[in-house]
């Protein structure tokens, strides 16, 4: 589904990401780890072009992305939904309009119908009562909720998180890691960075481990958790497991 | 043409008008007479702070410019068959009102002096004055002859021949202002000891108050300078000509007295009741209507300019985020200068350059001065505003797939909006109180009705205070009720 080859990218002279080759299968669960400024957040943005990628390409269901035009990448920016680390809800509309604004804008649905919808996934992240509130009343946990139905009510291909739990207090996380369970088990294609690895042993179809811009070690979850290849995947294992 | 193109044009004009040299005014033909007669329109330039030559009055129940010169002027318009229409701007500001073709020709009170003359054609003398010496009434044994004011406080009225006569006064100390009545003022709050006036003119303001005194002053004069005379463009021989003949007329008939009698009774009374007696009403309920209409054009243009003023600056915010080099360079450029410079050179800018291509209505050009002047401002308050939106809300609004421009529209701008609301409406009280500049271009704003109340009920400060008080009212409760929706606007 999507295909990275040789994928670089550098700010100014720092090379963030050097040479990154991957490839995810539709359907797939890839959870991403690696110690804080090794690059996960740049690449999953390069994902769906939100950094421009120095070098190399990435292809999307056939298309390759590096060189489109604006409107040609708007239009499959809306095939990946994206989840932040600081949620960014839009904090002047309410949990429903933060989740039919794009697809009345971007897509042109009735606006009754985009309620309908926008309603009916509230309902599935468990926010039925909380449609009319606004971001400012509702807890970190709520929040990222309402995030996730809003990239999903533009019926995404592939969803990617930018550790979407790293801003909750502990009591929220366990609500936020449930929605996105639920994801992968209904077949949702999903691209995660995260430091829970109690979500990446039991949901990750393939666990990537990066640093310094590098994809040092992939594979499995048991493999990557229990027979570490290399010494900096141990190093960081040991830290945080 | 694409809409940022249309809109920069138009800034481009602005700024490249100011290297326009004013050689492209070409000399009248001599068709001035014609065009006038064409238009059916006389448009004077005069300075209605100056009994008996020109001044308020209410009329027959509405407020108009009476007094000798415009009389004249009615009787010229008469003459020439068309409409007269009177444009009221300050004294020093009218020859260049009337070179830039704001106006037609200026009569008020003026004296043909060879300075003028230089820029300017005269029509002939249709008064001849005398120069008096205003003093205090508790100093007039004092101060009685020019001599005696040597080395004194000399009061004279900006680009005024009074002006040039003060140099026979040895050792002069000058002020010069524009306003007559704040050398009065000046004199009677002991900042001056003398204030050197037209004849006429000083004996109204020393007949309607008991402070002061006036004597004649004896100065040596040109035959020119003892008169009042009609200022026109140069090379406009034919419409001279033709004013010249009424004038004559005038003479000939000795109508300048009626003129004067009337003006006279004019000045006498403030209102006449039905059984016309004279009504004496307290200060407030006198001139309170020039007070409100002065107050209505300020909040008229004032919300007006703020309005034009934030989609210019809405615009030219989003100009200076343009990738276009060139779009951003010139909206940047736009900005600086205008926060550059005065305002009040601003205002006389767009009237007096408006007027060398077409008849812009003083009102007019005052309300885009002040509204090209406002976008500047608000530009810079919405970048801010822009600025002050965490960069998480584009990001998330491309990542369902909208475009820039609708992310602007629908996430960034509405954020932006709501964060800079308290700023737009600091700016919506300052302009209140600046856009009181337009009265030099003689729009009748508070400032200029307050100039007038103060001409014609001979009162220097009362008149300032009762604007005061307005402004701070306005000011004020604008202040209270922005604060109010402001706290329920927000809901996070
Ligand atoms: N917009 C940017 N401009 C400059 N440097 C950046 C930018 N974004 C990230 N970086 C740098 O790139 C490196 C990797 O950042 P990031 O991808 O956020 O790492 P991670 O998500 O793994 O913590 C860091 O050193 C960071 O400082
Ligand atoms: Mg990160």
């Amino acid at each position: 589904m999507i295909k990275v080859n040789h994928l670089k990218k550098s700010f100014g002279k720092n090379e963030v990401l050097s040479d990154i080759n991957e490839e995810i299968q539709k359907g797939e669960v890839v959870v991403v780890i690696g110690p804080s400024g090794s690059g996960k957040s740049t690449f999953l943005r390069c994902l769906n072009m939100l950094e421009k990628p120095s070098d190399g390409e990435i292809v999307f269901e056939g298309t390759s992305l590096t060189g489109l035009k604006e409107q040609e990448l708007n239009q499959l920016r809306q095939k990946m939904g994206m989840v932040f680390q600081q949620f960014n809800l839009f904090p002047h509309k309410t949990a429903l309009e933060n989740v039919t604004i794009a697809p009345i804008k971007v897509k042109g649905v009735p606006e009754w119908e985009a309620q309908q919808d926008g309603t009916r996934i509230l309902e599935q992240v468990g926010l039925a009562d909380k449609v009319d509130a606004y971001p400012s009343s509702l807890s970190g946990g709520q929040q990222q909720r309402v995030a996730i139905a809003r990239a999903l009510a533009m019926n995404p291909d592939v969803m990617l998180f930018d550790e979407p739990t790293s801003a909750l207090d502990p009591e929220m996380v366990g609500e936020v890691l449930k929605v996105m369970k639920d994801l992968a088990n209904s077949g949702m294609t999903m691209v995660v960075v995260t430091h829970e690895m109690g979500f990446a042993k039991e949901v990750a179809d393939r666990v990537i481990f990066m640093d310094g811009g590098y994809v040092v070690e992939q594979g499995v979850p048991e493999d990557i958790f229990t027979h570490p290849q290399h010494e900096r995947t141990q190093d960081f294992l040991a830290k945080v497991l | 043409m694409t809409k940022s193109v249309k809109h920069f044009f138009l800034i481009l004009i602005a700024l490249v008008s100011c290297f326009l040299p004013t050689m492209t005014v070409s000399a009248e033909d001599g068709s001035a007479l014609q065009r006038i007669q064409d238009e059916g329109v006389l448009t004077i330039g005069t300075s209605a702070d100056f009994p008996p030559f020109e001044f308020y009055a209410v009329v027959d129940g509405e407020r108009r410019a009476v007094g000798m010169d415009i009389f004249i002027a009615e009787k010229i318009a008469d003459d020439l068959g068309v409409e007269l229409e009177i444009q009221d701007i300050g004294f020093d500001s009218l020859l260049p009102a009337l070179e830039a073709r704001n106006v037609d020709m200026v009569i008020a009170g003026m004296t043909p002096t060879p300075e003028r003359r230089k820029s300017v054609d005269f029509s002939e003398i249709y008064f001849k004055t005398f120069q008096n010496i205003m003093v205090k009434a508790e100093d007039q044994d004092v101060y009685s002859s020019i001599e005696s004011l040597n080395g004194m406080r000399i009061g004279v009225q900006a680009s005024s021949l009074q002006e040039q006569l003060a140099s026979q006064i040895d050792n002069p100390e000058l002020m010069t202002l524009t306003d007559l009545n704040d050398l009065l003022l000046a004199l009677k709050t002991n900042r001056l000891d003398a204030v050197i006036m037209q004849g006429p003119n000083a004996e109204a303001h020393a007949a309607n108050d008991e402070d002061l005194h006036t004597f004649v002053g004896g100065f040596e004069m040109d035959d020119d300078d003892q008169g009042s005379a009609i200022a026109f463009r140069k090379n406009e021989d034919s419409l001279v000509e033709a004013v010249n003949e009424s004038l004559n007329e005038i003479e000939e008939q000795g109508l300048i007295e009626d003129y004067l009698a009337q003006a006279g009774e004019y000045m006498a009374v403030s209102e006449v009741n039905e059984d016309g007696e004279e009504v004496e009403d307290g200060f407030v309920s006198s001139y309170w209507e020039y007070f409100w209409d002065g107050t209505m054009l300020t909040l008229f243009i004032s919300a007006v300019s703020v309005f034009i003023g934030m989609i210019l600056g809405a615009l030219l915010a989003f100009k200076r985020l343009s990738k276009n080099t060139f779009v951003r360079v010139v909206a940047t450029a736009y900005v600086e200068f205008v926060r550059g410079t005065p305002m009040m050179i601003q205002v006389m800018f767009i009237y007096f350059a408006s007027g060398i291509f077409f008849d812009l209505p003083a009102l007019a050009a005052g309300i885009i001065a002040v509204s090209l002047n406002s976008g500047a401002y608000i530009c810079e308050i919405v970048r801010s505003g822009l600025g002050s939106v965490n960069k998480g809300q584009e990001e998330a609004a491309r990542s369902l797939g909208m475009s820039k421009k609708q992310s602007m529209r629908h996430i960034i701008f509405p954020q932006a909006l709501k964060n800079i609301w308290p700023a737009l409406g600091n700016e919506f009280i300052t302009i209140i109180k600046e856009s009181s500049i337009v009265s030099v271009i003689g729009v009748g704003e508070l400032i200029f009705q307050t100039r007038v109340v103060r001409s014609i009920s001979f009162q220097g400060i009362l008149p300032l205070f009762v604007s005061m008080l307005i402004y701070f009212v306005l000011t004020f409760s604008l202040t209270k009720l922005l604060n109010y929706y402001e706290g329920k606007m927000s809901h996070d």
